[in-house]
């Protein structure tokens, strides 16, 4: 039964969804942020990203320990390498956050703004949260068509950032709606990133529970 | 807003490094006659851990782990050096009675070795010499549920002990080694003997005991310490004599070791 193992795995993996839930918090805070011109928040949230990072070295620590003292094998070693990969992929997506912050306080002293684009991010970051919220929901019950679902949501936020650019270019001449227009896409940038990286969650579900691996999309090979 | 994005943060476990010293061990050296067994041995065991001792054959792994409970005492060219002190009492001090230090201090074989007597008495044995009588019955079927083996014996505890498989009489030892209510439990090789099964069993039943004693293991297989063992003590041959190489946390001396010699040992490129 091996009990410790056991017990091990599951804190492992207890720690991986806390630390998606961090990665929700900074996401809905920099979303707040940006919404808000909130310049405290923005770096509370830059702050904040450390909390992810201990997060993320603590289980990077617990793997290489199970993977040293365990051997785990079959299923219990997909698990192992799904958690390693998802956290690296949780990681990154809080990295994003970081930035929008950074943005954030970049833009508050331009005087520019465009409800339609921050309507636009918004609405991108409530699909990033729900994407997220997918992901470990998938993760946790072993829900491979679950997973799968993440693609059609990442198809939207993709075409809201590539309508981005468009919505940048109607923009004015002046140079600080140009360095907003350019500051906001990058945002922009960030949020489809966490989209692509919950999807590549996604895949690590289907890994776990199939052992195949494999993408759901093929970017050099669109359908 | 602080407190939209703050929350209380977990805090990792209590490190073994926090816990009570059971055996504080002092340039420990024991000779058999001319022969030097082992050598300048210094380490401490923490209370509710359970510390392996590894290292390849003839490394004085096991003189070591006899020392802990005077079982060198039995071997009449054993000759001790150093210092070992069992919750600050010096061991070998000569107002320490032995047959105390074994009580607290119990002691599991390689080769599983009940006494040809039912199942109940090989636990109840203990129980009746030091006159631990009260509920008697009732001490014996804890010891058996503290071992996990309750279960599958309760209802033929009059059943010779010998009736039992190699991994049922294992735990049979262990609770015996248990009902006399221990403080540490030493185990030399307690699983070599058995199968995958049957060791996977005394595994689990060695991390259920750690609340409650603390153990100490040797053990040929690496892996068995890897899985096991909160800390672990790499011992080696050098120059004809049983040396402590490396003293750490398991998880270290398995992922970082800091002397190559351990390092090429779990690797398995020597030893």
């Amino acid at each position: 039964m091996r009990i410790g193992f056991s017990e091990e795995l599951a804190q492992l993996e207890a720690s991986l969804q806390e630390e998606g839930d961090l990665v929700l918090r900074a996401l809905r805070a920099a979303l707040n942020a940006l919404a808000h011109g909130d310049e405290e928040l923005a770096d509370e949230v830059i702050r904040f990203d450390d909390e992810v990072d201990q997060r993320y070295m603590a289980i990077e620590t617990g793997v290489q320990s199970l993977l040293a003292r365990q051997t785990p094998v079959a299923v219990d070693l997909r698990l192992v390498l799904a958690v390693l990969r998802i956290n690296l992929h949780l990681e990154r997506m809080a990295d994003y956050c970081v930035t929008v912050a950074k943005l954030t306080k970049l833009m508050g002293d331009l005087g520019v703004s465009d409800d339609r684009i921050s309507r636009s991010i918004e609405d991108m970051g409530q699909r990033a949260e729900q994407m997220i919220r997918v992901a470990l929901d998938a993760f946790a019950n072993r829900d491979p068509e679950r997973a799968e679902t993440l693609v059609e949501l990442d198809e939207l936020i993709d075409v809201a950032n590539r309508n981005a650019t468009e919505d940048v270019l109607s923009l004015g001449d002046s140079a600080e709606e140009r360095e907003y227009g350019l500051r906001m896409l990058v945002v922009s940038r960030c949020v489809e990133r966490i989209g692509d990286h919950a999807v590549d969650i996604g895949e690590q579900i289907v890994y776990l529970v199939t052992g195949e691996f494999r993408e759901f999309s093929d970017a050099s090979n669109p359908a | 807003m602080e407190a939209y994005i703050r929350h209380e943060q977990q805090m990792p476990e209590t490190t073994t490094a926090e816990q009570d010293v059971v055996f504080d061990i002092d340039a420990l050296q024991v000779d058999y006659g001319k022969t030097t067994a082992v050598k300048d041995v210094t380490l401490q065991i923490r209370e509710h851990a359970i510390t392996a001792l590894i290292g390849p054959s003839g490394c004085g792994k096991s003189t070591v782990l006899r020392c802990l409970n005077r079982m060198n005492d039995l071997v009449p060219s054993a000759r001790i050096g150093g210092k070992i002190h069992y919750h600050g009492v010096d061991l070998y001090g000569a107002d320490v009675d032995p047959i105390e230090v074994r009580r607290r201090i119990g002691m599991v074989f390689q080769r599983p070795n009940p006494f040809p007597k039912s199942i109940h008495d090989n636990v109840a044995y203990g129980l009746r010499i030091l006159g631990m009588k009260d509920d008697l019955d009732g001490r014996v079927e804890r010891a058996l549920r503290d071992a996990a083996l309750w279960d599958e014996v309760k209802d033929r505890l009059k059943r010779s002990a010998l009736s039992l498989s190699g991994g049922q009489q294992q735990r049979l030892c262990i609770a015996r080694a248990i009902a006399v209510q221990p403080d540490v439990i030493l185990l030399d090789e307690p699983a070599s003997a058995l199968d995958p099964i049957s060791t996977s069993a005394i595994e689990d039943l060695m991390h259920e005991l750690k609340r409650d004693y603390t153990l100490v293991i040797v053990t040929h297989n690496m892996q068995q310490a890897a899985r096991v063992a909160e800390m672990t003590a790499f011992f080696s041959l050098e120059d004809g004599c049983g040396t402590l190489i490396e003293y750490d946390v398991t998880d270290r001396i398995f992922t970082q070791p800091s002397d190559e010699r351990t390092e090429g040992y779990v690797t398995g490129r020597f030893g």
